[in-house]
This record gives structure tokens, sequence and C-alpha cells, in this order.
């Protein structure tokens, strides 16, 4: 039993180390903003989540029982990076991509981050709150 | 008990003019006067204990650590003085009621003249320095008021000024001198330092006791080279010239050497010093007197004269100068009160004050001529009244002390009457003119009646001295000099003596200097005089020009170079002190470092270059120090300070939010501003002090402490005194609950401090500015996304729940209301952040004004509460409960203190992102009623 725990924590341990590597090879390696956000986002979540995977293993099965704190870790992981990666994603639109550079979101309003107010010209007058 | 209430009871009274005005002005000085008389009424039944050579003595405990304790003690030289203070103050406020104009504000004058009176009783009655010391400050602070009175008045404020600055500068020496007098003794009591005489004049600290003493009371009490406030203090109303110019602050000075007259005087250094002082003073102030056309300045001079007499006598330190010095201060206080007082008359109804454009009033002011002549004959010293007495006696002094002390003496005397006849002849005699600038008359009876008593009063006392005033002048005589007195007489006829044949060679000789008046006057006019008030501006002006020079030398406003001066100064003194010193090497085994430990300070190494170097690109540098700020609250977990690491990380994200919305406002480059100069000097001066402060860290640390560390007693009291496991958490509810209640304080007031400077930007030039960022910024249309609000969403209870949770285990486990606040704080801003403010803003009604308030009053509560229980301030209690289905359970006071941090960490936070927030919108940022820009459930049905 212990062996085979041992087996599979290893497991993880090495994929986890495996994806964090690529991603950080990504990070320095990817050519622009926008696939480089690829790197970091995915891969980096997998091998944080190897990690994870493998230290709950390792209490459950060594330590002093079931674990809970990976997943609340998994849970905050997961809230906080594809915002992150939402929100660096929006700021290079907004600031380089022109709506000729992008693809149509066959819907009424376009992509997000690109329908700009410029302030002064439209801005509707609403009642302070 | 019934001196503290004396000392107390104008201070009362001083709280009601402003509320009785309202009730009319008879009913503000009725009220005002009433608490004067009861304070007289308690003085004069304590009275005849002590002119039967009793010392009453009232006793309250204050500050002991300091020495400092509010004694009172009344003999006869404190009933003299209260009884003049009262009894004059009294007359004072009823002339007052009727010469005040219409437009006076006579609340605000009575409240002055009523703190002023607490003060002055207050310093006569002191048995204890350093309260002496106090009410001596409130004094002329109180003057100074009350000369600044008519503020409208360019000379009133400048006298005022000049005033404060003399009398205040002599304090400060005073203070000096009653702490080495103090030190001498070994006691702060007035009672203790009167009994030690021989210690005091053998210390080698008695010269430069005494002269800063001196220097108080001569600066006080206008004595030359100090004289030149007190004319200018004449821009005054009336009454308050009568008051204290006359009757009683210039007197403090006198009373303090009078006071200490048993242990300072009977030295060389005191008769030299003080004798001749007052010599000068008086036939400087009588001829300089003579020729002042003002009536007021004509008074104010001759009341420097005469106070350099009474100086004159106590400066030569033999009993019978002492008496004589005594009867005078007397006799002094009654007709010069009085002569200012109908100076006060003439000018009311005349208009005028200018003897030259005076004459014949006694044709139409019968009553102001008696009282005026009366009063004004006796300070020249004629026989009938109580000047004449009191000078015989000091001429005879002077006479026995010195030749030339007698002759200057005689010549002052010879002004006096010189400048008395003048006041009368010139003010009232000669033709009626019909150039008056007013009409003048007699006044109402209101307004003579407290001259008239006092001109009664020197009638009297002129011709039954012993009778009226001989036990008074026994009494304070006997506390003055603390020993048998020595023989002598209050009467008219003293025989044929030297003094005779001094006072009428005064007398006529002044008469012929003022009948030679014209050409003495054109022979004074022609002679060049330093103009005191010319000299006074100079020095004010180069202090205040040297001042500001070194303030803008050391702080030109740039912070680089305060911290460079501060932290150049704080090497350098601590080099100093090392290079003086011996030094061996801590004993302490050093610890390993872990590869966790080399990981963390490289971080915070390479971060720190990292500012340094990007310190012009402000998102980035900001980007790094907070890697700082992470790095160093991992080092706080490394170290087990769980609590510490907490606070540190909630603090690190609300001040990094914070400061990334304030970065909008900001230029995205900082200027370049050194030159190469001036970072090489920035750089070595912060290099130095960064080494200076780890090499002291680490020699701290590599040995034992000089002495215990409280830490100990913290760890053994946490449990059994504050009732919590969590140290940390006890230390900040409990034992050092009142820093914290201090901090939260504090917290608020930069909170309100920030909203205070942005409400400034939303006007004026910053307003324009700040619109002017906004204009032609392409903004993004999706502002407030939809992933980010519905992360926050989910977060928020989470979050509230982990803040909660924080807080309740705070006193046992690491947390705590701090904590707890920053938590709630960070969920909320994160609302903030992802929907905007304005959606934010209309879900919540509580104003962050009065979260901030109600945090500061529910820590103040729990402070209080401790009183109910007979404890000190912030005592914490704390008991466990049980209810029956959960665990037992502790509740401890200072949970309800925890809660007010809590409430004032999160105000403080909110109120910042609200002031924020307002910028913000007058940048131009719109405003959002929706949670989100694009709704998606919402674009569907447009769709459709």
């Amino acid at each position: 039993m212990t062996l085979i725990a041992e087996i599979i924590i290893s497991a993880m341990l090495v994929i986890s180390g495996v994806f964090g590597l690529v991603g950080s090879f990504g990070l320095v390696k990817l050519p622009d903003p926008m696939t480089r956000l690829h790197a970091p986002t995915k891969a980096t979540t997998l091998g944080v989540g190897g990690v994870l995977i493998a230290s709950m293993i390792y209490f459950t099965a060594f330590g002093g029982g079931f674990s809970f704190h990976e997943l609340m870790i998994t849970i905050f992981l997961f809230i906080t990076a594809p915002i992150v990666a939402h929100f660096l994603a929006k700021a290079w639109l907004h600031r380089n991509a022109t709506p000729a550079d992008l693809p149509p979101t066959g819907r009424p309003k376009g992509w997000a981050g690109q329908e700009s107010v410029v302030e002064g010209d439209k801005s509707p007058q609403r009642p302070q709150a | 008990m019934s001196l503290v209430l004396i000392a107390a009871l104008p201070f009362i009274g001083a709280l009601f003019p402003g509320l009785m005005i309202r009730a009319g002005r008879n009913a503000c000085a009725m009220m005002t006067g009433s608490f004067t008389l009861l304070a007289l009424i308690l003085l004069l039944i304590e009275a005849p204990a002590v002119l039967q050579g009793e010392v009453i003595r009232n006793q309250i405990s204050w500050i002991p650590s300091l020495g400092l304790h509010a004694n009172f003690f009344l003999d006869g030289l404190g009933l003299l003085f209260a009884g003049m203070i009262l009894g004059i103050g009294l007359l004072v406020i009823l002339y007052a009621r009727f010469y005040l104009y219409k437009t006076d504000p006579m609340g605000q004058f009575y409240t002055y003249l009523m703190l002023f009176q607490g003060a002055m009783v207050g310093i006569v009655l002191s048995d204890n320095i350093l309260l002496l010391l106090i009410f001596w400050e409130l004094t002329s602070l109180s003057s100074f008021l009350l000369i600044g009175y008519w503020k409208h008045l360019p000379e009133g404020r400048q006298g005022a000024r000049m005033a404060l600055a003399v009398t205040g500068g002599g304090g400060l020496a005073l203070i000096g001198g009653m702490l080495l007098l103090g030190g001498i003794v070994g006691s702060y009591d007035m009672t203790v330092i009167l009994q030690s005489r021989d210690v005091i004049q053998a210390s080698p600290w008695y010269l430069p006791a005494l002269l800063l003493i001196l220097l108080g009371c001569f600066t006080k009490s206008a004595q030359f080279p100090f004289h030149f406030w007190l004319p200018h203090a004449m821009a005054a109303p009336t009454p308050v010239s009568a008051y204290l110019h006359s009757a009683t602050m210039v007197k403090a000075g006198l009373f303090l050497m009078a006071r200490l007259w048993p242990v300072l005087a009977g030295t060389d250094a005191w008769f030299y010093i003080v004798g001749i002082t007052g010599l000068i003073t008086m036939v400087l102030g009588a001829v300089i007197a003579l020729f002042k056309d003002d009536l007021k300045a004509l008074l104010a001079f001759s009341t420097v004269s005469h106070l350099g007499l009474i100086t004159m006598l106590l400066g030569f330190g033999t009993a019978e100068a002492a008496v004589v010095a005594v009867f005078h201060i007397i006799n002094h206080a009654t007709f010069k009160a009085a002569l200012f007082m109908t100076a006060g008359i003439v000018d009311h109804e005349a208009h005028t004050r200018d003897i030259k454009r005076l004459g014949g009033l006694r044709h139409l002011m019968p009553i102001t001529f008696t009282i005026a002549t009366i009063a004004a004959l006796s300070m020249a010293g004629i026989p009938l009244l109580n000047g004449f007495l009191s000078k015989e006696m000091m001429l005879e002094e002077a006479a026995h002390t010195d030749i030339w002390v007698g002759i200057f003496a005689t010549l002052g005397a010879l002004f006096s009457v010189a400048y008395s006849f003048r006041f009368i002849a010139h003010t009232f005699l000669g033709p009626k003119r019909d150039d008056y600038p007013g009409h003048p008359h007699d006044p109402g009876f209101g307004l003579w009646a407290a001259p008239a008593f006092l001109a009664v009063l020197v009638v009297i006392i002129g011709i039954l001295p012993q009778t009226v005033v001989g036990a008074l002048v026994a009494a304070t005589s006997g506390a003055v000099i603390q020993a048998e007195l020595p023989y002598y007489s209050l009467q008219l006829w003293h025989g044929v003596t030297p003094a005779l044949f001094m006072s009428i060679i005064a007398v006529v000789g002044g008469v012929l200097v003022l009948m030679s008046f014209r050409r003495m006057e054109g022979v004074w006019n022609a002679l060049p005089r330093p103009e005191a008030k010319t000299i006074f501006d100079w020095i004010v002006e180069g202090i205040a020009g040297a001042s500001r020079r070194l303030t803008d030398a050391l702080h030109d406003g740039a912070i680089s170079r305060y911290l460079m001066i501060f932290a150049a100064t704080a090497v350098i003194t601590g080099v100093v002190s090392f290079m003086g010193g011996t030094h061996a090497a801590g004993t302490h085994q050093l610890l390993p470092a872990g590869p966790m430990a080399i990981i963390g300070l490289l971080l915070l190494t390479v971060a720190s270059l990292g500012v340094v170097l990007f310190h012009r690109n402000r998102l980035l540098s900001l980007v790094i120090i907070s890697v700082n700020g992470l790095v160093i609250s991992l080092g706080f977990v490394y170290l087990s300070a769980p609590d510490l690491a907490l606070t540190q990380l909630t603090v690190e994200v609300v001040t990094i939010i914070l400061l990334l919305l304030a970065l909008n406002f900001l230029p995205k480059e900082t200027p370049r501003e050194s030159t190469m100069g001036r970072k090489w000097r920035d750089g070595i001066v912060s290099v130095a002090a960064g080494i200076a402060v780890g090499g002291l860290a680490y020699a701290l640390m590599a040995r034992d402490l000089a002495f215990q560390s409280i830490s100990q007693f913290h760890l053994d009291q946490s449990y059994p005194g504050g009732g919590g496991t969590n140290v940390v958490n006890v230390i900040l509810v409990d034992f050092r609950g009142y820093d914290t209640f201090g901090e939260i304080i504090v917290l608020g007031i930069a909170a309100l401090a920030i909203y205070a400077l942005t409400q400034t930007l939303l006007h004026g030039r910053a307003s324009r500015r700040l619109m002017e960022i906004g204009k032609g910024i392409k903004r993004d249309g999706d502002r407030h996304p939809l992933m980010l609000v519905v992360a926050t969403r989910v977060m928020m209870p989470i979050a509230v729940m982990v803040g909660v949770y924080i807080f309740l285990r705070g006193h046992n486990e690491p947390g705590g209301g701090f904590v707890a606040g920053l938590v709630v704080s960070i969920a909320l801003l994160m609302q903030y952040m992802a929907s905007g403010f304005a959606w934010a803003q209309a879900r919540q009604r509580a104003d962050y004004h009065a979260i901030i308030a109600s945090g500061v009053l529910i820590a103040a509560a729990t402070g209080v509460g401790a009183w109910f229980a007979d404890r000190p301030f912030l005592t914490s209690a704390f008991g466990y409960f049980q209810i029956p289905p959960m665990d037992k359970f502790e509740l401890a006071t200072a949970m309800a203190f925890d809660l007010g941090v809590f409430l004032a960490v999160v105000g403080s936070v909110m109120l910042a992102l609200a002031s924020l927030s307002r910028l913000a919108r007058r940048a131009g940022e719109t405003v959002n009623d929706t949670p989100m820009d694009i709704d998606p459930s919402k674009t569907t049905e447009e769709a459709r």
C-alpha cells in the first residue's frame, strides 16, 4: 500500500515539476504577450495542482489523516488564475489591438475591452450616486 | 478647601460671561462680578486668622511623581496680593461695564479678565513653585488676550505680541531659575524653600538661579531694560491698563521678589542687581513720563518708575526697606488704578488722551477732576495722602543706604512730582478750550464709582495709616521678612528727618521743572533717544529671519533632504559615540542560515535594488515594493510570528491597492530631479545608514541585553493577567491597550486627513488639473468584467467569514481586531473594484466617518467601563461561560476593545478608498449603476 502511495506521489511530483519547468520555459521563450499568457496560466496551474495532489496523498497515507488545506489552495488558485489571465489579456487588447486585428465576436457587442469610451466625447451625465 | 476654591472661582467665572451676555450687559457684569465677590468674601473670612500670623494651607497631590502638588497657602503676602487682585478686580469689572463701547464684545472681555484674575490669584496662593509657574505662564497668555482685545487696532495687536514676547521670554527664564532653585533645595514646595536660605545662598547654583528668576521678575514687572513693553501694552482698553498694568500683573514680579526675599536677598549680588536696576528704572521712568503727551503713556512710565521704586526697596535687602516696599505696593495700587480709570474717563468723554489737546477740564468734569487730583497728588507724595507716607519712608531708606542712592531717589521723586502735577495742570487746569474732539462732561455714577472709591482709600490710608492698613502691613511684612519685624511707624509726622528735606526738595524742584516745561520739552525732543519699539522689532525680525533661514536650509520641502539630514545626523552621532566607548564582540552563537532564509534575503536585496534602479517608473517600483512586503511577511512566518505575518500581509495588500488607485492621478514617470553629485551624496548617506542600522541590530542580537527585557513578563502574565494565550493580542488590547487606543485614533485622524486633503483637490486649480487628466484617455468599455464580479461575489462571504473567525480567535490564537478589520476591508475593497465605487456605495448605508468614530468610541467606552469596577482606564476583565450545547468559552472586555479597533480599521481603509474615488470622478471617471459593464444575460435579450 505504502509503495503504491509512494509511487503515485513521486509520479505527481515529477509531473508537476515537468509542467512547472515547461511553464517557466514558455514564459521565457514564447514571442509575444498573448501567446506567453498560455505558459504560466495553464502549465503552472497544473504544476501546482500536481504538488497539491501529492501533498494530499502524502498526508492521507503517512501524515495525520485527510488534509483539507490543499483543497482550499486549489479553490483559490482556480478562482484567481483565470481572472488574472483574463485581465492581462484584456489589458493587452485594450492597449495594443485594433478591431481589424480581431475576429468578429458574432454578437451585438464587440470584444471586451475594445468598446472604448473616450472621455469627454460622449460620457453620459449620470446622477451622482 | 477654601483656598482652592478662591483660586478656582475666577476660572469657573470665566465660563459664564460668554453665556450671560445674551441676558444683557448688566447681567453679564453682575454674574462675573459675583464670582469675584464670592472669592473675595472667602478670602476675607480667612483674613482675621492670617492677620494674627497664621498660615492657612490646602494641599492636593496632583502629579506626585513630578513633585507637582496643587498646594495652596495663604500668609500675609498672599492675603495682600489676593485682596488687591480680587478687590481691584471687582472695581474693574464695575468700571468696564460702563467703559466698554456698545460694539465691544463684553462677554469675551470678562472671560479674558476672569482667566487672568484666576491666574493671578493662583500665583499668589501657590505653595508649589511648579504650580506657580503654570499660573505665571497663564497670566502671560491671558494678558496677551486682554492687551490685544481691540483686535482691529494694529497697536493693540503689536503691543500684545510685544508683551507676550517679553513676559513669555522672561517666563521661560523663570522656569529655569525655579527648577534650579527646586534642585538646590530638593523640594518644589515654597514653604520648604523659604526655610532653606543658607543652603540656597551657599550653593554654586545660587547666582544662575538668581539671575534667571530676576529675569522673569524684571520682564514681568517692566524693569529696565525690559520696561519698554509696558507703554505699548497701553493699547489695551483702560480697564485692562488699570487692572493689569498698575495693580496686578506687573506686580507679579514684585510679588515673586518679595516672596523669595527671605532666601534670595541679603547678598551682594542681590543688592547690586536688584537695587541698581530698581533705581535706574525709577529715575528713567519718571523722566520719560514727564515728557509723554498721552495720558496713559504718562501713567505707564510713572508705573514703571514706581515699580522701580519698589524693586529698589526690595533690593536694599534690609527688613525696614521691605516693610516700606510692602506699604508702597498697597499705596501704589490704590492711586494708580484710580488714575488709570480717570484717564480712561477723560478718553471716554473727550475722545482724546493727548495732553496737548486737553486742559480746562476742571470746569466740565468736576468729579473726575477731584478724583484725579487726589490720586495724582498722592502719586506726587503730597502730605495727608498715602503716597506721601511711603515716599517719605522710601527716601529715608535711600538716604540710609548711600548718599548717591539718596540723591538719585530724590531726583526720581522730583520728576515724579513734576509729571503728577503736569497730569493735573495740563489736563484739568487752565482755561476751558473749545476744540475738544468730544463733548467732555462727567460720566455716570457707574464709571466714576470705582476710582472714587479708590480715591477715598487714598485719603483714609493717608490720614490714618496705622488704623486702616497697619495690621495688613505687619502681616505682609512678616511674611516677606520671615523674621522679627523691625521697628517702623506708619504715621504722618516723623519729625525733622533727612527724608523731610529730600521731600521738600522734590516738591519744590518738581514745581520748578514743570514751570520750565516748554523749554525742557524742546531739549528733550532734540535729544537722540533709542526707540524701544524699533529696536525690539529689529531684534525680533533678526531672530525670526535667522530661524527661517535655518529652517529653510534644513527643511526646504524636499523629503530627500530631510531624510538625508536625519540619516546623516543619526549616523554621525552614532559613530561618534561608538568611537568614544569600548567595544567587545557579541557572545551569542550564530545560527546557520537555511536555504529559505537565503532565498528570502536575496529576494529582498534584489527587490530593493530594483526599486532603486526603476524608481522613476512608478507602477514598476510599486510592484517591486510589494515583493518586499510579501517577503517580509514570509519572514515573519519563518521566524514564527504568525500575528505579524498576517498583519503584514493584509496591510501590504490594502496599501498596494490604495497606492495603485492613487497612481491613477499621478504622472506615470517621476521626473529626473537629482543631479549626479546629489545621487552620490544620497547614495553614500543611505548606504552608511543601512550599514549602521544593520550593524546595530546585529550587535544587539549578538549579546544579552543590558537589562531584563519585558518579554518574559508579558509571556508570564498573558494568561493569568489578560485571559488570553495569544501574547501579541493581549499586549495590544490589554498590557499596552492605551497605545492601541492612541493608534486607532491616529489611524482615524489619518483617514480624515486623506479625506480633507482630497476634498481640497476638488476645488480650484487642482480640480481643473484633475479634469485635464481624464480628457482624451481611451477608456475600457468593460471596466467591470463579468468574471471578476462573479468571483468577488463568491469570495465575499468566505472572506467575511474568515474575518469574523480571525477576530473571534484573536485573543488566544493568531489574529485579532486589526487583522480582521483589514481582511474585511479587503473583501469590501474587492467589491468596489469589481463593480465600481458608485454601485458598491449604493449598497451600504453606514457613513465611513461614523464607522471610524464608533470604533474609537467603543474602544473608549470599554476603557471607561473599567472605572466602574474601580480599576484604571482600559483594565480588561474576562470570564468563562457555558451555554449548554456549546463548549465552555471565554468572554473578555478586550473583545469589545478589539471590536473598536476593527471598526476603526475598516472605516479608515474605506474612507481612504472613498476619497480616492471622489478624485477619480472629478478626473472624469464615469459612474456606473449596474454591477458589470457587459451583462451577458441582458445582451442575449437585447439580441432577440
